[in-house]
């Protein structure tokens, strides 16, 4: 399971700071103020958790994040790089390489097979699937559990399964950060604990941090450390059963 | 490019009834801007050949003599002359031997023809008819009128003795193939003939007024011992006539004028006609964009989530506009290979089958003059500009907005 470990030269700092972020949307007329100045700092291997009720911003807070969605104001940097005012093209490729996405919906591209699927990410960028990136789906989809479905059309799997081969797929490229939004909303509880499980398991083995927003009490006692989000402000983290250690 | 190709062709084999849909579309397109073609230069040949005989692409003549206006000493007053064309010698090439082998030696020509013409009256006992005499040499005689098909007695031979004459002209002197006439040209010259063939082109100034002699006897009756009346070339290229022209008035000192000056109604009207199929052609192309552009604009916005995903995992805007210009090239030429050889069989088929009892074509469109290449080419690079709009729609997908669809 080596393979899995993203590369670390900059432990100690923080992996993610953030500092201050404001997000505004602006429709026409009509301007919504989603984030009122979030703070916070991420550090490598965590598997952080990210609370607050509907409407209070998460989601809004993990597309800024994950760079697709530029903040109104307030910095953040990863890995020490600052991305605030970065360009489209440099974020684009950032993204590739630092950064793994999974959100609710598995969003797995339907005309292409489980293994073409976990290899997108590296094949588009890297002009085309090579040996050493089949290698790398095929062992990731064994991880999962997948190992015997490798070649199956992504329509053709079951909802649970579907979420763990998106979750293969962000860890694709050896991202040091996935951003997972309600991983496991629409998944019934023993798929959304078997989703759950590995993303623990994956983040102990490989040090890959996790910010993972969710709903669910079961799901946030798994992760290490919880940030809650309350209309659009770091807010007091609720007390919820802890998961056994 | 081989991955976004890879992907390109998924998307157009996952939905299976719209690329046969969009290749069907643009193989219309082709077959109809080929069709066209094909129609547009059968016709133009078909009235070339019909309105003219096989009319020559470039005629070179001796060159008009300038009169000249001789000098006058009265300086200061004006001067009014009327000018005359000398009339004193006869207008003939001379040395003409020099003159054909530069124009046969031109890359540019096909067939050089050299004929004498001139004026005759033809008697056979009391009927005497005026005709013009074309003398050419017996294997140029197809190159310069389609004789040959026309003969409705006897044969298409030049020999020295012989003489092949329109049916009115037959009629009005009553002879029959095998028959002597006498023929006395304007320069007092004359000769007995035997009418070798009676040819019936249906045009009646033909029918009555023309003769086709041999190049040499036509040459010893018309007076012109060193020298003939003018050079008719066939060109390998129709289009080429006016540069062609030019270079062999250059080469030869002559007067050389190109086809579409001496016919210039029967021009006027292939332009016409080529300007109305080059609209009709311009607008199959048309319809390519358009249906190319739409479908691959409904695929882009269906697709939205998916190249939203793709954006997020990193996935360049450039990629992503790739896959869709590459979904339209692929259309374009595989609906040009359908349409090419469609548009070439259907042409065919017209060309064979559509024909009145005579054996001559309803639709004079000629399969071999599709500009098949052109029409594939031409199809391609449409489809790929049609999938520029879509392609840069589907770069622009925000996908934050897409994800959460
Ligand atoms: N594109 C947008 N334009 C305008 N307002 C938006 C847009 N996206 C989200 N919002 C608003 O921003 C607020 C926060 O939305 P967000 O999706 O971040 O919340 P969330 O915490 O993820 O909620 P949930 O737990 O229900 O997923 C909501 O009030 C929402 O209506
Ligand atoms: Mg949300």
């Amino acid at each position: 399971m080596n393979s899995l470990i993203p590369p670390s030269n900059d432990a100690g700092t923080p992996l993610l700071s953030v500092r201050d972020i404001f997000k505004t949307y602006v429709q026409g007329e009509v301007e919504t103020e989603v984030l009122k100045g979030i703070s916070f700092d991420l550090f490598r291997g965590e598997l952080v958790s990210l609370l607050g009720p509907s409407g209070s911003g998460k989601s809004t807070l993990l597309s800024v994040l994950g760079t697709l969605l530029r903040p109104t104001s307030g910095r953040f940097t990863m890995r020490g790089i600052d991305l605030t005012g970065a360009a489209e093209v440099m974020l684009t490729a950032f993204r590739n390489r630092n950064i793994g996405f999974v959100f609710q919906y598995h969003h797995l591209l339907p005309d292409f097979t489980a293994i073409e699927n976990v290899m997108f990410p590296a094949a588009a960028t890297d002009g085309g699937e090579t040996d050493a990136i089949e290698e790398r789906a095929a062992m990731l989809l064994a991880r999962v559990g997948l190992g015997a479905r490798m070649h199956f059309k992504a329509t053709k799997l079951s909802g649970g399964q579907k979420q763990r081969v998106a979750v293969a797929r962000a860890l694709m490229n050896r991202p040091a950060l996935v951003l997972a939004d309600e991983p496991t909303g629409n998944l019934d509880r023993e798929s959304a604990e078997q989703v759950m499980e590995l993303l623990a398991e994956i983040n102990a083995e490989s040090g890959t941090t996790f910010l993972i927003s969710t709903h669910d009490p079961d799901i946030a006692a798994r992760c290490h450390r919880h940030i809650t989000v309350i209309d659009g402000r770091i807010g007091e983290t609720p007390p919820f059963p802890r998961a056994a250690a | 490019m081989r991955y976004e190709f890879k992907v390109a062709l998924r998307y157009l084999a996952s939905s299976k009834f719209q690329t046969v849909l969009l290749v069907g579309g643009v193989g219309v397109g082709v077959l109809i801007f080929s069709f066209m073609t094909a129609l547009i230069n059968g016709l133009t040949q078909f009235q070339i050949d019909q309105t003219v005989g096989s009319i020559p692409h470039v005629v070179i003549e001796p060159k008009e003599r300038e009169p000249r206006v001789l000098p006058s000493d009265h300086s200061g007053t004006e001067v009014l002359a009327a000018v005359q064309r000398g009339t004193v010698q006869r207008e003939q090439i001379r040395f003409w031997q020099n003159a054909l082998e530069t124009v046969e030696n031109d890359p540019a020509t096909r067939v050089a023809v050299p004929v004498v013409a001139g004026n005759a009256l033809v008697t056979r006992g009391q009927v005497v008819e005026p005709v013009s005499i074309t003398g050419v040499r017996p294997e140029h005689l197809s190159e310069v009128a389609a004789i040959a098909p026309a003969i409705v007695a006897g044969t298409a031979n030049l020999d020295l003795d012989g003489v092949l004459i329109g049916a009115r002209l037959a009629h009005n002197l009553s002879v029959e193939v095998g028959q002597p006439v006498v023929i006395r040209s304007d320069r007092g010259r004359e000769r007995t003939v035997k009418v070798r063939g009676i040819f019936s082109i249906g045009i009646e100034s033909l029918d009555e007024r023309v003769a086709y002699m041999n190049f040499k006897s036509a040459k010893a009756l018309l007076d012109l011992d060193h020298g003939i009346s003018r050079i008719e070339v066939k060109l390998k290229d129709l289009d080429s006539a006016a540069s062609a022209a030019q270079a062999f008035a250059g080469a030869t000192g002559l007067k050389a004028t190109a086809w579409p000056e001496k016919n210039k109604r029967l021009f006027d009207a292939i332009q016409g006609q080529n300007s109305t199929g080059g609209l009709i052609k311009f607008f199959a192309i048309v319809t390519i964009v358009i249906g190319v552009a739409s479908a691959l604009l409904l695929t882009s916005v269906r697709r939205k989530p998916e190249i939203g995903i793709m954006r997020s995992m990193g996935v360049t805007k450039g990629f992503v506009t790739k896959v869709f210009v590459l979904q339209g090239v692929l259309v374009g030429i595989m609906g040009a290979l359908v349409g090419a050889p469609a548009a070439y069989g259907f042409c065919a088929l017209l060309a064979d089958v559509a024909r009145r009892p005579d054996g001559t074509p309803i639709i004079p469109v000629d399969p071999a003059q599709g500009n098949y290449l052109a029409g594939i080419a031409l199809a391609t690079i449409a489809s790929a500009i049609a999938a520029i709009l879509p392609a840069r729609a589907a770069a622009k997908v925000d996908p934050v907005e897409a994800i959460n669809l």
